[in-house]
């Protein structure tokens, strides 16, 4: 029985609709699991009942609010698809500024605020039955996350951090070059992507489960860094209100 | 009478498309942009130099290298760093791969249901395996070539200020040459295709905006050239392209001296048709693309004509790189302050970024002139010149009609609202 | 299938470094070759493309063997759905070469194999492992290196081939007749040279050692499961479980099934899992067996060092660093180890090196005749700790040596033991010259005596034969603390004359008293004796004990075990009840030196008190 599938896309770049869309590989046999029958990006039409919706971006204003609570109530699961539907993404700076300081940089000092507010995670508004993180999203892992649905598992993502991608792939540790890693924290899955392609780990997946804090800034301390400059790292992808706990 | 659309499909982005005609007369007619804003370059003031590629790639996931390759020329510009032979070459294969993934995703995912009367591509997985497998593999070329070199299709990882941090190995180059090559038979399956394609009649001229300055045919250059007016370097955009805003729309517009204008690959091929490849050329000529085009819903065939142009740039730039030898270059230190602007063609056209840094390294001032905000007028003043002919037909085809034509432009709505400039304090800021 | 059998021989054959590339390049043509060199920048064990990628001199920090004996991520079977449910075995191994591993990591493949090939033989490593042919390289420790401290930076065998440096060429050494073949397929040219002499392998230096060698971590660690350093280690770890993925060893994992996109088929995969992960040790009510980080960290301690060792005497860490260098909390095993060793030394000064060879100091506190060349010694000590009758310690005269004795007072006093020793050898004759005063060594108690708890409620019947009586005396002294527990205690002693009897004014205090019977007899004739002549059987008539329930403790030279066995046991002395003092030459004490074997029974150990039943099928004992 293929699952009726819909793509629903907030406040976000759209690029893990675009992931989605970039499984050439795999699309003939995703073709076969799901009907897509909503997809603005790359579909006309739609409107109907749905076994399953995966919702990319954040929820801005009310006006997005209603959007996915119509989504929400079409849809027998729902899926936080994405950085910015799961923890806020990039986004998730927006929340750090005045909103009315924002509002008048861009706009002009004293203009009436347009768009919708500050930028919310899917879950703030609906249940979310399933998550798939990321920014952008891991195909792959977006594939295990529609299968696992499928064949009514609950998906469950890695537990551990991105330190063990990187060692399975055996790259020398961000830390050794005297920079800040989040990979210690972060949930892996990514495969090690950023610090395989030279760069660090920026958090983009979110915090796993169980983060290791103290040991965690106690390293940061060692290298010279400041509780601060974790957060602005950890800021650029996730909430962090608080402390990264 | 009242045409409204609301959430236009197989666009990036959200947007209503709102017409209001009177005895045949158009009396409004408007792209509304609502999506809402994310305030990019106000998010990026305080942030370090080397945070700015990966911040501003989350504008837009379909042009993420795009504005990952302006930013960092920006950043380098305004930084005072010069790039290796090495690195220009990697960042035009990349800004190549981008081209090629966008374009053939608009041709086959957005704009190809409209010729073949389907809602989307989905139903072609048995109807027309053929070409849907032909499709694909040609996507996947232009994404795995931004996967090689960027390390991922969307959000590329390895660019950054001052080079690359990872480079290419040589075997995957050898491996994209080949792919690139065997790509032809597919090309020439999706000339037929277009070929077929019956577009709407529409004659409106319009001012053309693009690149000059590079070897050939625009990607990288510094300098701004109008089909109706004279060339300026892109540090001076501002005497030529003015943002405002409207109260429709998120997103701002923009307009020159003359008013609206076209940037994307209608405006480049009219701009730079001698610079084609000749295989591109030819393909122009057999699908009835000239230099003098000005039918906005060609814009279609431009784009492939453009995909042909950058398959074989590509296998150059390919065969360049591993003659010289791709090496791994030591990160080049950069240090403010600052500011300089720098564009690039983006699938969609014109991208400009320009950037102020301090003497720490971090923004000052950011501001971004996105394609998509640049052609909205355009949009509207085609809009407005077709729904006269258009109002003879049922209310369902003069829709499609409009939609075909919003669509042609490839809009990215996301991109459009998602960059809002922020006044530099200069007060040389369109803000 | 490959002969993995090692060479009788030791082969070692000389060959440049360009024959070893062309070796590279002609085994890539029938097999996948692996091997350390650098891709995107960064050292990897992995496939080599090009032969000329191999590094054969690369420091120690790519993955080990591990990566390809036991993969991360290896199918087990494969699996069909729809319809009938049918399943496939996997395809079977890639014929491979694992070219210039370090001698740690060929330890390592041994610790995999140790615990992989136990009871059931894991089918999937094993394919690998049959596939896979090894060919070591010598390599330079780096600073988190400690295989000097476990014996892991030499390797003798485990390999097929092994390229050792010599100058600017290799020697080659053959380890299996696989290696050899090999050898002669991929480059006759060098298997059919002249062996050379096998090189001197210079011992290898380390930073980072062990304070204390690797048999001592079991005992350490056994003793410190309560230490506060699990917790230590595990506040500042980050449960990363880069220790246990990158460790050479370790081999956890998981397994679950990976469907096929189209849910028409998948297969069942293991993947490395770590005991450092939170829910490795999920029980399935909820909850987790190590719920914290300072378990998990203790835990991969005790696998490494206690639990495999206990099984398959060796550590199941080869001291390859890889560890701590990933480690970006610093946890190093050799700080953590040597720490514990640190704080076990200062709270019982003990286990120096030999320490268990090294005697405590006695002073002599009576040094008087006993006649018949025999002299007591009374010796002083710190302390001695509790011991039964019969049994020894080994007194020390320095620059002469050490030599044991039976002790011949009774058990009690903590700070004194009593000997009587004859002048026979050089180091008695030095004892006899001892005055009170004097220091000697005295290591002991050791060896078992008699199980006087067990003598209660008896007869006991001691029979003596010259310088026996002195570990009877031990016993009778034990005995007569505790008298009236016993029923009637009589001892027969003969000796070879009337001036041989040993303890006198003990003996003539026991027969005044009447505690005891005592009944003596003189070998040979003598005018003086007025007592029955003959040896102690015959002292062995006449007696009108309750035999079935008496117990004899016999101790005499050895012939006389040959004549008073037959005799007890005939008058209804079950062999059970026999105690024979048997002592050899108790050189160690510590049931090593194997010099006071009978047959194969360690005296020091086992005795020098035995029971005739235990001893009756020895040939060495008696009836030799």
């Amino acid at each position: 029985m293929k699952l009726r599938a819909g793509f629903f896309d907030f406040t976000g770049c759209e690029g893990c609709q675009l992931t989605v869309l970039n499984l050439e590989d795999a699309f003939f046999d995703l073709a076969g699991l799901i009907d897509v029958v909503e997809f603005r990006e790359v579909l006309t039409g739609g409107g109907g009942p749905l076994d399953v919706a995966f919702v990319e971006g954040s929820i801005c204003g009310p006006h997005e609010e209603a959007r996915l609570k119509d989504v929400r109530r079409r849809s027998r699961l729902l899926v936080a698809l994405g950085a910015c539907a799961d923890t806020t993404g990039v986004n998730a700076l927006a929340r750090f500024r005045d909103p009315e300081d924002l509002n008048g940089r861009v706009y002009g000092p004293g203009a009436p605020p347009r768009g919708g507010g500050r930028p919310k995670p899917v879950s703030a508004v609906v249940p979310v039955d399933a998550r798939v993180p990321g920014c952008p999203v891991d195909g792959g892992e977006f594939l295990q996350v529609l299968q696992a649905l499928a064949v009514g598992r609950a998906p469950n993502l890695p537990g551990h951090a991105v330190c063990v991608e990187c060692k399975l792939a055996e790259l020398p540790c961000v830390f050794d070059r005297g920079e800040v890693c989040l990979g210690p924290i972060v949930r892996a899955g990514c495969g090690a992507r950023c610090p395989e392609g030279g760069d660090r780990c920026r958090g983009c997946r979110g915090l796993v489960d169980n983060p290791r804090s103290t040991p965690y800034y106690r390293i940061l301390e060692d290298h010279g860094l400041t509780e601060d400059d974790v957060l602005a790292e950890f800021r650029l992808f996730n909430l962090g209100e608080g402390k990264v706990r | 009478m009242r045409l409204a659309i609301h959430h236009l499909t197989r666009i990036e982005g959200h947007a209503h498309l709102v017409v209001d005609a009177d005895r045949g007369e158009v009396t409004a007619c408007r792209l509304e942009i609502v999506e809402s804003p994310r305030f990019f370059e106000a998010i990026l003031v305080g942030r370090h130099h080397r945070d700015v590629a990966p911040l501003v790639s989350r504008i837009c996931g379909v042009c993420s290298n795009s504005h990952t390759l302006v930013s960092l020329a920006a950043t380098e510009a305004a930084l005072g760093v010069a790039v290796s032979e090495q690195t220009r070459d990697l960042r035009r294969l990349l800004a190549c791969g981008e081209i090629l993934q966008s374009h053939l995703l608009h041709l086959f995912f957005m704009a190809a249901p409209d010729y073949l009367d389907l809602d989307s591509i989905f139903p072609l997985d048995r109807r027309r395996r053929d070409l849907l497998t032909r499709a694909l593999r040609m996507k996947k070329v232009g994404n795995d070539l931004c996967r090689v070199v960027g390390g991922r299709p969307v959000h590329p990882v390895t660019p950054r200020v001052g080079g690359f941090s990872a480079v290419p190995e040589p075997a995957d180059l050898h491996g994209l040459r080949r792919r690139l090559v065997a790509m032809l038979p597919d090309l020439e399956a999706a000339v037929d295709l277009v070929g077929g394609f019956d577009f709407p009649r529409l004659d409106r001229p319009a001012e053309c905006l693009s690149l000059g300055g590079d070897d050939g045919y625009p990607l990288m250059g510094d300098r701004i050239v109008s089909s109706a007016g004279p060339e300026t370097p892109v540090g001076a955009y501002r005497e030529v392209i003015e943002e405002y805003l409207v109260d429709h729309a998120t997103a701002k517009f923009a307009r020159t001296p003359r008013g609206a204008y076209r940037v994307g690959p209608l405006a480049r091929t009219t701009n730079a048709f001698g610079a084609l490849t000749p295989m591109a050329a030819r393909v122009a000529d057999a699908l009835g693309l000239g230099p003098g085009a000005t039918n906005p819903y060609q814009t279609v065939v431009a784009r492939l004509v453009e995909t042909v142009h950058w398959v074989e740039e590509a296998i150059l730039l390919i065969d360049r790189l591993l003659i010289r030898g791709v090496v791994a270059e030591p990160p080049v230190e950069a240090s403010g302050p600052g500011r300089a602007v720098a564009a690039i063609e983006a699938p969609r056209g014109l991208l400009i970024h320009e950037y102020a840094y301090d003497d720490q390294g971090r923004v000052v001032a950011a501001d971004c002139v996105i394609p998509t905000a640049q052609n909205l007028a355009s949009v509207e003043a085609d809009l407005r010149a077709s729904v006269p002919g258009f109002l003879d037909l049922p209310r369902p085809e003069l829709a499609r009609r409009l939609e075909m034509l919003v669509r042609a432009y490839d809009p990215c709505v996301s991109c459009s609202t998602h960059l809002l400039s922020v006044s530099f304090e200069d007060g040389g800021g369109a803000g | 299938m490959a002969d993995r059998r090692v060479l009788p021989e030791p082969l070692w054959l000389p060959a440049t470094e360009v024959e070893i590339h062309r070796l590279v390049r002609a085994a890539m043509t029938a097999y996948e070759v692996v091997g350390a060199r650098e891709r995107r920048g960064r050292l990897t064990m992995d496939r080599l493309d090009d032969p000329s990628d191999l590094l054969l001199s690369y420091p120690p920090r790519v993955h080990s063997p591990k990566k390809f004996l036991f993969p991360n991520w290896e199918k087990l079977f494969r699996f069909r759905l729809g319809g009938r449910v049918q399943l496939e075995a996997e395809h079977t191994a890639v014929p491979r070469v694992l070219f210039g591993l370090h001698p740690c990591d060929l330890h390592a493949v041994r610790i995999l194999d140790d615990c992989l090939f136990d009871g059931q033989a894991d089918s999937a490593y094993r394919a690998k492992r049959e596939a896979s042919i090894l060919v070591g390289v010598d390599c330079e420790p780096d600073d988190h290196c400690f295989c000097t401290s476990l014996g892991t930076d030499r390797v003798a065998d485990g390999f097929d081939l092994f390229l050792h440096r010599d100058a600017d060429r290799y020697l080659v050494q053959v380890g299996t007749a696989r290696g050899r073949s090999f050898l002669e397929r991929f480059a006759p040219a060098v298997a059919a040279r002249q062996g050379a002499p096998p090189l001197p392998l210079q011992p290898k230096k380390t930073r980072k050692r062990l304070a204390r060698p690797a048999e001592a971590l079991v005992g350490l660690l056994e003793a410190g499961y309560e230490h506060p350093i699990w917790t230590e280690i595990g506040d500042r770890c980050l449960g990363c479980g880069t220790c246990t993925l990158l460790c050479p060893s370790c081999y956890c994992f998981t397994v679950e099934d990976r469907l096929h996109l189209d849910l028409e088929g998948g297969e069942r995969v293991r993947a490395w899992d770590s005991c450092q992960f939170d829910q490795f040790a999920q029980l399935s009510g909820g909850g987790e067996a190590r719920a914290n980080q300072a378990d998990r960290q203790r835990h991969r301690f005790f696998r490494k060092y206690k639990y495999l060792w206990e099984r398959y005497h060796r550590t199941a860490c080869v001291g390859c660093g890889r560890c701590s260098r990933e480690c970006l909390a610093g946890i190093d095993p050799v700080d953590v180890l040597n720490r514990l060793l640190a704080e076990q030394d200062e709270a019982a000064p003990a286990p120096a090196p030999g320490r268990e060879y090294q005697p405590d100091l006695a002073e002599v506190v009576v040094a008087e005749p006993l006649g018949a060349g025999v002299k007591r010694l009374r010796l002083r000590l710190p302390r001695v700790p509790a011991f039964a009758p019969g049994t020894f310690v080994s007194v020390s005269v320095f620059g002469l040596g050490e030599a044991p004795f039976t002790i011949a007072s009774g058990p009690g006093d903590d700070t004194h033991v009593e000997l009587a020793v004859r002048a026979a050898g050089n180091l008695s004759r030095a004892l006899h010259r001892l005055e009170p005063g004097d220091t000697v060594g005295v290591r002991g108690p050791f060896g078992n005596g008699f199980p006087v708890d067990e003598l209660a409620g008896q007869d006991v019947l001691l029979v003596a034969g010259g310088l026996g009586l002195v570990i009877l005396r031990s016993l009778l002294l034990a005995v007569l603390s505790r008298r009236r527990e016993f029923g009637r205690v009589v001892l027969l002693y003969g000796a070879a004359s009337p001036d041989a009897f040993l303890f006198r004014d003990d003996l003539r205090r026991w027969r005044q008293d009447g505690v005891i019977d005592v009944r003596l007899i003189v070998d040979g004739s003598d005018g003086g004796w007025c007592g029955p002549h003959g040896d102690v059987t015959r002292l062995l008539r006449n007696l009108d004990l309750d035999f079935p329930r008496t117990v004899a403790a016999v101790s005499g030279p050895a012939d006389m075990y040959r004549f008073t066995n037959p005799l007890l046991t005939g008058l209804g002395i079950s062999p059970e009840r026999i105690f024979l003092n048997l002592e050899r030459r108790m050189k160690c004490g510590l049931g090593k030196c194997g010099k006071c074997r009978i047959n194969d029974l360690c005296v020091c150990e086992e005795g020098p008190v035995l029971r005739y039943s235990q001893v009756r099928h020895l040939r060495e004992a008696v009836e030799r």
